[in-house]
């Protein structure tokens, strides 16, 4: 039995509507959900990149994933969009609050630097209009080879009819340049009437001309690698981790992590 | 020896307000269906889904539907079921959507799924009702009389239904 994510779902500051999205989630037999916080910075004035709300304070009571005896997990992940090079600062503070990092590239430019040089786990394809740039073979794979995977989101599909056009179109010229590798497809439900079952989300991505097993991939284990990534990013390359225990401040442990789906960085 | 094969789709609705699942009956979500796997595949969509497309059965307290489709394409219409956002009933727009649980070659095993699925459902609740003993005992009955044959799965699905009713 795999295990499915969804490492899109929006924030929203109701505090019932989040919880009745997870219990959605978990219904679903969803996991892991990763709540998303969308960061837009614009030039004309100085943004505080949003802090997110520690899970506790969010959702009271965990609830139990259909089918699995543990409950779901919740984890924080942060989007920024990105249209010029200086909105992304690599190792800013701030960011070490969040367990996922995402940015969403919106000229080719842009795209280029962020498959080869950012040091983030997602790139996200924008559904909401046709996408300005073609995707060339050379980042791609120069992502892929970092372990950094591609995402496509279906929620804004659910709505509208031109939203779903360019969906299925981004989505296939994305798969003809990647091959199928690296991608992952997520909600990014606002409401809980637009999370949809794990299967089903499989066979949508047959509609983007993927295959069955790559798509199976795409909802469980090419998530699972995001998150080891994610930690690995945290951890310089999952070698060294700290730990605040009780009984000291600060204790530094050495252990050796060994995540099946990266390859060792040479620092 | 030619022997007409389809595919059963096992499916859950969702619905964010449990009494309007009550309002739901079988010629309505079959005409969403439809009308889904129209608005996604066209013609060609809506003409695959008038050969062997029916409701087979529908629960309304718990929203279990079984969909039949032919054998040959039932993936492309499965691929249409999650553009559906709400289905039409008697003038009232009910928003839901709808999970598929299971695929099976016959209804048999699609029952047979069913009623372990039921049972999970009734564990999950068992937690629930710590402090509400007599609610407890229904349930565990109704756990342990679960069977292929006869009554089993009606009861199961009384049970459930009281005791989602209780819930709210």
């Amino acid at each position: 039995m795999s295990v499915f994510m969804d490492l899109n779902v929006l924030f929203s500051a109701d505090r019932s509507r989040l919880q009745s999205l997870v219990e959605t989630a978990a219904h679903l037999g969803f996991s892991t959900v990763a709540i998303n916080y969308v960061f837009e910075p614009t030039t004309k004035k100085k943004q505080e990149v949003p802090s997110p709300v520690p899970i506790s304070e969010l959702i009271g009571h965990l609830p139990v994933v259909q089918g699995r005896s543990r409950p779901i997990k919740v984890l924080n992940r942060l989007t920024v969009v990105m249209s010029e090079a200086s909105h992304f600062r690599p190792n800013a503070t701030e960011y070490r609050a969040f367990d996922l990092l995402a940015i969403q590239p919106t000229t080719e430019k842009l795209f280029h630097t962020t498959c080869m040089l950012c040091d983030v786990d997602i790139i996200c394809i924008s559904v909401t209009e046709k996408l300005p740039f073609f995707f060339k073979r050379a980042p791609i794979n120069g992502a892929i080879d970092r372990g950094v995977v591609f995402e496509v989101s279906y929620a804004s599909a659910l709505r509208d009819s031109t939203m779903r056009r360019y969906t299925i179109a981004n989505a296939v010229c994305l798969m003809e340049s990647c091959k199928g590798k690296n991608v992952i497809v997520s909600s990014a439900a606002e409401k809980a009437l637009e999370l949809r079952g794990p299967y089903d989300i499989i066979n949508l991505g047959a509609l983007f001309g993927l295959s069955d097993a790559d798509s199976k991939e795409a909802v469980s284990s090419t998530c699972r690698a995001v998150l080891l990534h994610a930690e690995t990013r945290k951890t310089a390359s999952g070698i060294v981790y700290t730990r605040i225990s009780q009984q000291d401040t600060l204790q530094d442990c050495v252990g050796s992590e060994a995540p099946a789906a990266k390859r060792p960085k040479p620092t | 020896m030619v022997r007409v094969k389809s595919r059963y789709l096992l499916c859950e609705i969702n619905v964010s307000d449990r009494r309007d699942l009550l309002k739901l009956d079988d010629r309505a979500v079959a005409g969403s269906v439809k009308a889904a796997v129209a608005r996604t595949h066209g013609d060609y969509g809506a003409a695959l889904c008038s050969i062997r497309f029916c409701v087979k059965y529908l629960n309304a307290h718990t929203g279990i539907v079984f969909l039949r489709f032919h054998k040959g394409f039932y993936k492309l219409l499965w691929s249409a079921l999650p553009f559906i956002t709400s289905i039409e009933c008697r003038g009232q727009i009910i928003p839901c959507f709808l999970n598929c649980l299971h695929v099976g070659g016959t209804i048999r095993t699609c029952q047979k799924f069913l009623i372990r699925y039921n049972t999970r459902q009734l564990h999950q609740m068992l937690p629930k009702y710590k402090n509400k003993v007599e609610e407890k005992r229904k349930i565990q009955e109704a756990i342990l009389s679960c069977s292929l044959t006869g009554g089993g799965n009606k009861a199961l699905e009384d049970e459930l239904e009281s005791e989602e009713e209780d819930d709210e």
